[in-house]
């Protein structure tokens, strides 16, 4: 049978902001995170920004949102579809964790909740099965944009060295 | 002696401002030109004329009816004004005003209006230039915080969602931008981007805002702080309860 979870001894973590971030301040944070040895993996949250106007007498029209912006991370360029509320994300064991902690309290100008939980499901599920099919990589459960397309390549390998 | 409402228990400033938006007497903060809450609303260019639905009342002849002779029109209705809206939406982050106190405002103050509430956003419909009058009133005075309440016609989320770092209530449409120390907005309340940008002033700091919300919040002043409030509740449900059974059938 093929694996189909992640190492269950993982340990996710949410960091949840008391505001919503800027792109610039989530670029900032993010760029310190995936600096840090044994982030395994992790995605942003929050409110979907439309890139025209979805109803109304408007519909149809450009709406160009700030936070509907390119940042970098890893000198990766990643277009924000969301503005972004949490960060949950997977690391390798509890001393990451405390290392995240520290980033967030030196990157983040605003008071911010962080918490240990199960935030990505460490099991295929069946949405996962129906996208990506059996024998499909156990990193990538549960890393999906709900309203976005697999072609559209919602997931960026941000080390593809530190893959191996 | 002459009686005056007293529109809200309590004792706490919370319950002083629903007392104060609810009588309508609300102190002015800013300034918003007509041509600029035309522009906002999107429902005509500014300084054209109010495009009628039917000829003014005085040229129609109307059926002789005590009630008409009674009631004055209201100058929309005089005029034969199309029937228009403007939408608010309000910051569960300590709003000057909720739906529900902003229908009190309307309905209590205003003639010819008909509030609509829900639970993060609230409409009034009227005919065109009573409903500018409303707008106007509610958008100058401390019910509107520029920053924590929003003209939204359509795309009203936002409310209830976390502020944004700068402070501005989320607008998934982008209508309203801080620039400086004062909010300005850039497109209409249905998100068609508009000529200039109007200045809707600055907005309150968030001590201020704690100062003139109607929002109950146990981070400022809790619902449970309010004794009368609560012993109002009680009473208004007691007998809701008592009255809704009807032991007699």
């Amino acid at each position: 049978m093929s694996v189909t979870s992640s190492d269950t001894n993982y340990v996710q973590l949410e960091i949840f902001p008391s505001r919503l971030l800027k792109p610039e301040t989530a670029q900032n944070l993010l760029n310190e995170i995936v600096e840090l040895e044994g982030i395994i993996r992790l995605f942003v949250h929050g409110p979907r920004l439309p890139q025209t106007v979805p109803y109304g007498p408007a519909t149809g029209l450009p709406v160009h949102h700030p936070g509907n912006s390119v940042i970098e991370v890893a000198g990766q360029a990643i277009e924000l579809a969301v503005y972004i509320g949490s960060i949950r994300m997977e690391v390798a064991d509890s001393d990451v964790k405390e290392q995240v902690r520290e980033v967030c309290e030196k990157v983040l100008s605003v008071s911010f909740e962080f918490r240990e939980g199960n935030f990505i499901p460490r099991r295929q599920t069946v949405s996962d099965y129906a996208k990506r099919g059996p024998d499909s990589d156990p990193l990538m459960t549960g890393m999906t944009d709900p309203k976005g397309k697999l072609k559209d390549q919602p997931v960026c390998i941000l080390k593809p060295d530190d893959m191996e | 002696m002459a009686y005056e409402p007293q529109y809200y228990p309590g004792a706490t400033s919370v319950a002083e401002n629903r007392r104060k938006h609810m009588s309508g007497k609300v102190e002015k903060l800013r300034e918003i030109s007509d041509d600029d809450l035309t522009l906002v609303l999107g429902h005509r260019a500014p300084g054209s004329d109010y495009p009628s639905t039917h000829p003014p009342l005085a040229e129609m002849g109307e059926p002789e009816c005590s009630m008409r002779e009674l009631v004055e029109p209201t100058p929309g209705a005089k005029a034969g004004d199309r029937v228009r809206y403007v939408q608010f939406v309000d910051s569960m982050y300590n709003a000057p005003s909720t739906p529900y106190f902003r229908s009190y405002a309307a309905a209590i103050n205003f003639r010819g209006v008909d509030p609509g509430t829900l639970s993060g956003r609230q409409v009034v419909e009227a005919r065109e230039r009573d409903m500018e009058e409303l707008a106007k009133f509610q958008m100058e005075t401390e019910m509107t915080c520029p920053a924590l309440a929003s003209l939204r016609g359509a795309t009203v989320h936002g409310h209830s969602l976390r502020l944004p770092e700068d402070g501005l209530m989320f607008d998934m449409l982008d209508r309203c931008r801080k620039e400086g120390d004062v909010v300005i907005m850039h497109k209409d309340q249905v998100g068609r981007p508009i000529d200039k940008k109007v200045n809707l002033g600055k907005p309150m700091s968030p001590e201020e805002a704690a100062k003139r919300t109607t929002i109950y919040r146990v981070d400022n002043v809790a619902f449970r702080d309010d004794l009368e409030v609560i012993e109002w509740v009680h009473r208004v449900f007691d007998k809701r309860t008592t009255y809704g059974f009807k032991p007699e059938n």
